[in-house]
């Protein structure tokens, strides 16, 4: 057996073994691509990191000054969070504008008690792929999407809701 | 009776060469084919151990090139003076890592944790390690400091380690760069 094949035989069984824990990876988690992780600063000047928070149902609200749509999103979630907060509901705000004073404002006019996580250098927001505002992305107990949903209609806050409850429940 | 008896012994005496006969030929027959099944099986653990050995040194080259394998590592002694925001870690001027510490970072970090930085590979020779520590000092003040390494990356793997601790004498906190051998 020459050189090279024995460096195709390695590298077929190194494949073997990535495609079978891909696999064993894949029937054990949630149905979903993992979310990825990334740490931000907020407002307050805390550092948060999503994967902190694995065991509970994560909402990322992405959003921006200029979005119309998105301080009614705020609003809402914020409302979801007092109700379904006791059982393991964390929203995390996402903003999106370049300078931060714009966002402490809006947030606190519409009274969220959640934290705003700054991205401003918008790597986070690339990585969700939220070209459109507001972007809410529903991340199950397991650290995987679950759900995306744009501005919502009365239609698809009621399919929101029947999304978050199914995954609190799990 | 007797002639029955010579009988029996001549017929089992001319019966013992064809017998022996019959034994040594199977015995003749094998030793050929297992000289030849002994080297086939020398070449096969022979075959075996260059594929043990091909195996291994790929996996090395793959997975684990120590000869080029550098780790940065920050670890926390008290912290009473710095309360760590974040790590920004630049190698020949090159940023490699930028990370920010949670509150439970921070916290595991003071209980003693130890957290990797960065992994990657250098060539052998002199390199740079610049780390920018961002926080608060004390009353609350903002802090970044520098410090900076001049590392010698030989054969094996290099461990870095960025220790930040109390210095109680000045009631400043101290940044200290350790290679461990």
């Amino acid at each position: 057996m020459d050189e090279r094949n024995l460096r195709r035989a390695a590298a077929l069984r190194l494949l073997l073994a990535a495609t079978v824990a891909t696999i064993s990876l894949a029937a054990t988690a949630a149905e979903g691509p993992a979310a990825p992780d990334f740490a931000l600063a907020s407002t307050a000047g805390t550092n948060y990191r999503l994967s902190e928070y694995r065991g509970e149902v994560v909402a990322l609200v992405f959003w921006a000054s200029w979005c119309g749509d998105c301080r009614r999103e705020l609003e809402r979630f914020e409302r979801l969070r007092r109700t379904y907060g006791s059982v393991g509901f964390t929203v995390l705000g996402v903003n999106l504008d370049p300078e931060p004073e714009r966002a402490v404002a809006i947030a606190g006019a519409a009274g969220i008690g959640y934290p705003v996580l700054l991205d401003s250098g918008k790597d986070v927001s690339k990585n969700y792929r939220a070209d459109d505002l507001p972007l809410i992305v529903l991340i199950d107990r397991h650290g995987a999407i679950r759900a995306r949903h744009q501005a919502l209609d009365e239609r698809e806050e009621r399919g929101l809701l029947v999304n978050l409850r199914d995954l609190i429940d799990e | 009776m007797r002639s029955a008896i010579v009988s029996f012994l001549a017929a089992i005496a001319m019966s013992m060469p064809a017998l022996a006969s019959d034994a040594a030929e199977p015995a003749a027959e094998p030793a050929a084919p297992r000289s030849a099944l002994d080297s086939e099986v020398q070449s096969l653990r022979r075959e075996v151990v260059d594929l043990n050995r091909d195996l291994f040194m790929l996996e090395e080259d793959l997975l684990f090139p120590a000869s080029t394998q550098v780790a940065v590592f920050v670890s926390m002694d008290v912290g009473t003076f710095f309360a760590l925001d974040s790590v920004q870690l630049k190698v020949d001027d090159k940023e490699v890592a930028n990370y920010l510490y949670t509150a439970r970072e921070q916290v595991a970090l003071k209980r003693g944790g130890v957290h990797r930085l960065w992994l990657g590979n250098l060539k052998a020779g002199e390199h740079e390690v610049v780390a920018f520590f961002t926080g608060q000092g004390t009353h609350e003040r903002d802090y970044k400091r520098g410090t900076t390494l001049k590392v010698e990356k030989g054969v094996g793997a290099k461990y870095v380690e960025l220790r930040i601790s109390d210095k109680v004498s000045k009631l400043q906190p101290e940044f200290v760069v350790r290679v461990w051998e």
